[in-house]
């Protein structure tokens, strides 16, 4: 689609795009929206990331910027602008196989191979970044590759590879790249031929052009927040930050004729801080930053357990709580416990700034409190001594789950004679209601009372009654009824330690 | 025989797909080529009246293909006739496609694609298989007398038992390029498992020569069954708009339209009325099956046969009736999957015969050990298993490599202790006392079967070629039609020939599959290509070796380079002529249904988290005999990806029908296991070879999918005391299953005993 004419200011449609890949520089140029995916693959001839859902679920895409592990497919090319992309073409060197390759090859981790290089990269992400001494355990490879499907290996051989790489006990080996290079060569050999693969960023390879989308969207990276407040008021820019739902939308065919407003240059929106009593978080703050940031550790460790949670490598590295808050979805993971943990959202425009109570925040179905020209700032989480929060997310499988319920309660134990029972309640839920919910009768029901059998099962059956979820294509009303007043009970059984 | 069977020959496509050098075909480069899109149908079933072009689209930067345009017959060639290319009259499922298009670039193709308009007029659609009328196929399979059988009995034992679809979720989307070639003819290269079933669905829809269709598998990212027969309708779809364009067409499905538009595997509804004796035996099976075939046959009469003759489970029973029959309903054609119709039927008789024991108040391990198939056993067809027969031996190693009944000793004291702990808690709201304990472990076990190689006269009457050829230059290929798709038939044909000849792996190829150079050895499916093309490879290669040392009346390692100087390039072409004493009535459905069978058991450990319902499978051991072993690395591979996509089936991959529409149509809502969802997967692969084989192998890939979804089932029942008798064991379902036993335990005496 074309660029409405109300935005502005005007942007080139292909700007030129300067970063390196695999070590070399290259210049590419491209509408900002374009998918590194696709860069790499038809503007570079680089095809080794495979394309295999499109929307950041299946990690066959996976590559590395400046280190960490993506989704190609989610990454627009305005946002690798300076940066260091890696991908599996460059793991080999001087005709030397990567030790994870060569481990590949040992254990049997490789079969059909199309999520082979993926799998790859973030394997060797991990390697990279696993603490020196730390022990590479079966767990935590499983987990730096929950993000990559792989539906042929039952992925033991492949965890098994990883484990012997980052052990140091694989070996390069000079096994013949080239050889591997000419043997790939397709079936006939008057067939069609490989892509030349050479990451000059010359030009587009011969025979690929025809693969671009010339519906790209164009990108503009505003350096200031006013720049930012300028472009918002103007119209016809979406604010993309991680891009985890920008792109996924974009790939499910929902029309959004807006250009993207990258917001990657405003450092301001990824600041963590102390401050007026808060815990401030910058809106463009990931989950792997609320992971392994020591401040949301010691102030609001539900953070850092509920970040954990979400998607895999590859999305927490880059989904953003602000974008989280944007797309204001009853499922979004952190929402419920913001709710819980009393957060105020701090907004801005051109007309200035307002902080809106995250009760306040979600007026309707995947709706915000956000007036257009407005951007998401930061979080503000009142730091509350002796407050308990616990969360408990109840999704298909382990990684890579949207919830089917999700529950954060909190509350402080009442002191002198309140003691033994629970004072500022609060229970908030996502994916039971048509947005992220308070449910305010039950915590009128454990306002005050003690954590016993009784009050649990008064309270269980007040949640059950006050919440209104759906049949969807994640689950049933009745078991997310059913399941939201089992893990209150729980929650209220384990803190009642009987 | 240089001894190469039997060992891990490393694989000849490795190196290439760890460098990112492997070409699949969206990475291959070609000139000139177009676009190309479907248009799909949005009902169930719908008359077509018409398909109207948007004037506002300017037509000449498109292409348009619809039914009057196929130049031959509009069928994607196969069992039946049934199916269309596209749509001419009466569209029968959601996602059907009736119109193509092709353009130089995705968002001109995109833009003609919104610029069409189908006129339909709504038909009532059939989307329940229970309420279906029309069959494609029906088969009964009978022995005994099952009245005298019935009437023997002390105890008879019902059951009934559905399984959902399930999409492969091969990583790599369906994709096909389209190359028209200047004599009239066509190249097709891609993503494909069958590259003569594709040949032949070419020329006759485009109405071609044979000698002028020719099919080229590109590097493939997973098939299990999905690329054996759509591939040869997108093949067509490209092949159209190629001509209609007179260049090179592109086409590759997005991930949702792959999921909305190609084949699953069939849900099924299994009843079984099982008499047995006090005393633990089988007297009388009644078995009802029910597959639901969505709109058009495709491999659905074979997929039910299957699934009919493995519906007994490997078990002795003098009297059995299996019906079974293919229901069409107004949903998108099911097709192959690894196990192909065994997996559901063998769930239902697996999980039912742990019900009979539980009946019977007898160890199920130790009921299987007394009924399980062994030599000179008479199967329900009334073939006499006469050799290589090992339910016992794998029965009984997964029992001794699980410590099998130590673990389920554990598991019963613990759910006692659960059992008090929640009547002492009893006192919360009715259906709202979970127990101290949030997580319940139990450990299941299945045992299984797997005929290999196609059913009945199959293999007879495809007559699969196979050659060997020592190349004047001195190299030495296998030309099969074997694909490789991640199992490794590419290593594992060549090795075999290897082997025979006494040469070093590395010294025979296998040659490209282009069906310009490859003979038909038929399809890479039923898990036939070691056991049955690998046995032609073999004897090709046994000939060759023999024509070659008689010349130069030494080893073949030694003489076969200066052979091939001296006498140019040798070619033998080996032809299947059937197994020995191997008869079958395909009227009557009696006789020798396989020419050998593998076997299986497995042992699943799982953590049920009983506020959830949530399955976490933390182990599975699988043991799977499959005849000689070729190559122990890649077979464990393949049984232990076959044992996750069975534990996927059990738990977590739900596919919703929607108005005869998928409704888990993305992998954000259709959900396959990641490797946090994965157990610890024990392979063990044992080996009692076949003897009408050269190399002794028997079928392989299909059987870990066979017994790894009743194991987990049988474990969550360990944990629970819960049966769930519908796939996938979903949390809901699990949750459900949990609170009614905890309604029935309410207020009872804490005594009563585990159900």
């Amino acid at each position: 689609m074309t660029a409405p004419a109300t935005r502005s200011p005007a942007v080139p449609t292909a700007p030129a795009h300067r970063f390196t890949v695999n070590g070399r520089p290259v210049e590419v140029a491209a509408p900002g929206g374009r998918r590194l995916l696709d860069v790499l693959r038809l503007d570079l001839g680089l095809t080794g990331a495979k394309e295999g859902c499109g929307e950041g679920e299946c990690g066959a895409c996976s590559v590395l910027i400046d280190g960490a592990v993506v989704d190609a497919c989610l990454v627009p090319v305005c946002q690798v602008e300076g940066r260091e992309v890696r991908t599996v073409e460059g793991l080999a060197t001087d005709d030397r196989l990567d030790p994870l390759q060569a481990a590949f090859l040992a254990t049997g981790g490789v079969q059909c191979g199309i999520c082979t290089p993926g799998m790859l990269m973030a394997g060797r992400a991990f390697v990279d970044t696993l603490a020196p001494g730390a022990a590479p355990t079966d767990a935590a490879i499983r987990e730096a590759i929950s993000g990559n499907l792989c539906r042929c290996t039952g992925y033991g051989r492949i965890v098994e590879a990883i484990r012997l790489a980052a052990e140091g006990a694989a070996d390069g080996g000079a096994e013949s790249v080239h050889a591997a290079v000419a043997a790939a060569a397709p079936a006939g050999a008057d067939l069609p031929t490989a892509a030349p693969g050479a990451p000059d960023g010359s030009a587009v390879p011969v025979g690929r052009a025809g693969l671009l989308d010339l519906d790209d969207p164009p990108a503009i990276t505003p350096r200031t927040l006013g720049e930012a407040y300028a472009f918002l008021a103007g119209g016809g820019w979406r604010p993309l930050a991680g891009g985890t739902d920008a792109l996924v939308e974009r790939a499910a065919g929902i029309p959004d004729p807006r250009g993207y407003l990258d917001l990657a240059a405003l450092a301001e929106l990824r600041a963590v801080r102390l401050e007026d009593g808060a815990l401030v978080l910058g809106a463009a703050t990931t989950y792997a930053a609320l992971r392994r940031e020591p401040l949301v550790a010691v102030h609001a460790p539900v953070l850092a357990e509920m970040a954990a949670q979400v998607g895999a490598a590859q999305i927490q590295g880059r989904g953003t709580l602000g974008g989280n808050l944007a797309t204001a979805s009853p499922a979004g993971d952190s929402l419920p416990v913001l709710l819980a943990l009393d957060a105020e959202i701090v907004v801005g425009s051109a007309r200035g700034e307002r902080a809106i109570p995250a009760a306040a925040f979600f007026p309707s179905y995947r709706r915000t409190a956000l007036a257009p020209d407005e951007l998401i700032l930061r979080v503000r989480v009142p730091l509350a001594p002796g407050r308990t929060v616990a969360f408990r997310k109840v999704g298909t499988r382990r990684a890579q789950a949207i919830s089917v319920v999700v529950l954060a309660v909190a509350w402080r134990w009442g002191a002198d004679a309140a003691r033994g029972t629970w004072r500022d309640v609060r229970v908030a839920l996502g994916s039971v209601a048509p947005t992220p919910i308070r449910a305010r009768a039950t915590e009128a029901a454990l306002e005050g009372a003690p954590p016993t059998a009784e009050v649990a099962a008064v309270a269980a059956a007040t949640l059950a009654a006050e919440i209104a979820p759906i049949d969807d294509v994640r689950s049933t009303a009745e078991y997310r009824r059913v399941v939201a007043g089992r893990i209150l009970h729980r929650v209220v059984r384990d803190a009642g330690g009987w | 025989m240089s001894g190469l069977i039997g060992t891990s020959v490393p694989r000849r496509d490795a190196l290439a797909k760890v460098t990112g050098a492997a070409r699949y075909a969206e990475d291959l480069v070609v000139e000139g080529a177009w676009f190309g899109l479907t248009v799909r149908s949005t009902e169930a079933r719908a008359r077509l009246l018409g398909i109207d072009r948007d004037p506002a689209f300017d037509w000449s930067r498109a292409v348009v293909v619809t039914a009057a345009d196929i130049p031959g017959e509009n069928v994607v060639h196969l069992i039946e006739d049934d199916q269309p290319a596209l749509v001419a009259d009466e569209i029968r499922h959601h996602a059907e496609a009736v119109v193509l298009v092709a353009a130089p670039d995705p968002a001109t193709a995109r833009a003609a694609r919104a610029a069409i308009r189908l006129r339909t007029e709504p038909l009532a659609p059939v989307l329940d298989l229970l309420a279906a009328e029309a069959a494609f196929a029906r088969y009964e399979i009978a022995k005994g007398d099952l009245g005298a059988g019935f009437a023997e009995a002390d105890l008879i034992v019902e059951g009934a038992y559905r399984v959902g679809h399930q999409e492969h979720v091969y990583i790599e989307p369906q994709a096909m390029v389209a190359v028209p070639e200047a004599d009239g003819g066509i190249t097709v290269t891609g993503s494909l498992q069958c590259p003569y079933y594709v040949h032949a669905a070419l020329a006759r829809a485009l109405a071609l020569d044979p000698a002028r269709v020719r099919v080229v598998q590109a590097e493939t990212g997973g098939g299990f069954g999905g690329k054996e027969e759509y591939p040869s309708m997108l093949a067509c779809h490209a092949a159209l708009l190629a001509r209609a364009a007179g260049r090179p067409v592109r086409m590759t499905y997005d991930r949702h339209e792959d999921i909305a538009a190609t084949t699953k595997r069939h849900p099924a509804v299994v009843r079984h009325r099982t008499g047995v004796t006090s005393d633990g035996r089988l007297v009388a099976q009644d078995i009802e099956v029910i597959m639901d075939a969505g709109a058009y046959a495709t491999l659905s009469p074979v997929v039910l046969s299957r699934g009919a003759l493995h519906a007994t489970g490997p078990y002795r029973c003098p009297n059995v009736r299996v019906r079974a029959r293919a229901v069409r309903t107004n949903t998108p054609p099911n097709g192959a999957f690894r196990g192909f119709g065994a997996p559901q039927t063998e769930l239902a008789a697996e999980v039912h015969l742990a019900r009979i024991a539980e009946a019977l108040e007898v160890p199920a391990a130790e009921l299987r050990r007394r009924l399980a198939y062994r030599e000179g056993d008479v199967t329900a067809t009334g073939q006499v298993l006469r050799h290589s027969v090992a339910a016992i031996d794998v029965l009984e190693r997964a029992e001794e490599a699980s410590d099998f009944v130590a673990e389920r000793a554990r598991t019963a004291r613990a759910r006692e202790s659960r059992l008090l702990d929640a009547a002492r808690a009893g006192t919360g709201s009715r259906g709202l006392h979970p127990g101290a304990e949030r997580i319940a472990s139990g450990v299941g076990l299945a045992l299984g079967w797997h005929g290999a190689g196609f059913t009945g006269s199959g293999e007879k009457a495809l007559a699969s070629r196979a050659a060997i050829e020592l190349a004047g230059d001195g190299r030495i290929r296998v030309l099969t039609a074997q694909t490789e798709i991640g199992q490794g038939a590419a290593t594992v044909l060549p090795q075999i020939a290897a082997d025979v000849l006494g040469v070093p792996a590395e010294s025979v190829e296998p040659a490209p599959l282009d069906t310009a150079l490859i003979p038909n050895s038929g399809p890479t499916v039923a898990s036939r290509t070691t056991m049955v093309v690998g046995g032609l490879v073999a004897d090709a290669a046994r000939d060759l070796r023999a024509q070659v040392e008689a010349r130069a009346g030494g080893p073949f390692v030694d003489n076969y380079r200066q052979d091939a100087l001296t006498h140019g390039p040798t070619r033998v072409d080996a032809r299947f002529e059937g197994y020995p004493g191997i008869e079958w009535d395909q009227e009557h459905y009696r006789g020798d249904a396989y020419p050998a069978y593998s076997w299986a058991a497995a042992v699943a450990f799982v953590d049920v988290d009983l506020d959830s319902g949530q399955v976490a499978v933390q182990r599975v051991v699988a043991v799977d005999e499959v005849g000689r072993v070729v190559n122990p690395l890649l077979a464990a591979g393949q049984v232990e990806g076959g044992t996750l996509q069975a534990v996927g089936y059990a738990t977590i991959e739900e596919m919703g029908v929607v108005d005869g529409r998928y409704r888990n149509d993305r992998l954000a809502t259709y959900l396959v296991p990641t490797a946090l969802d994965a157990p610890a997967i024990e392979a063990h692969l044992l080996e009692v070879p076949f003897p009408d084989a050269p190399h002794g192998a028997k079928g392989l890939g299909e059987l870990p999918m066979d017994v790894g979804a009743p194991a987990v089932i049988d474990a969550i029942h360990d944990a629970t005391g819960a049966w769930v008798t519908e796939l996938p064991a979903t949390p809901a379902r699990v949750l459900a299953a949990i609170r009614a036993l905890e309604e029935d335990r309410h207020g009872e005496p804490v005594d009563e005993g585990v159900p």
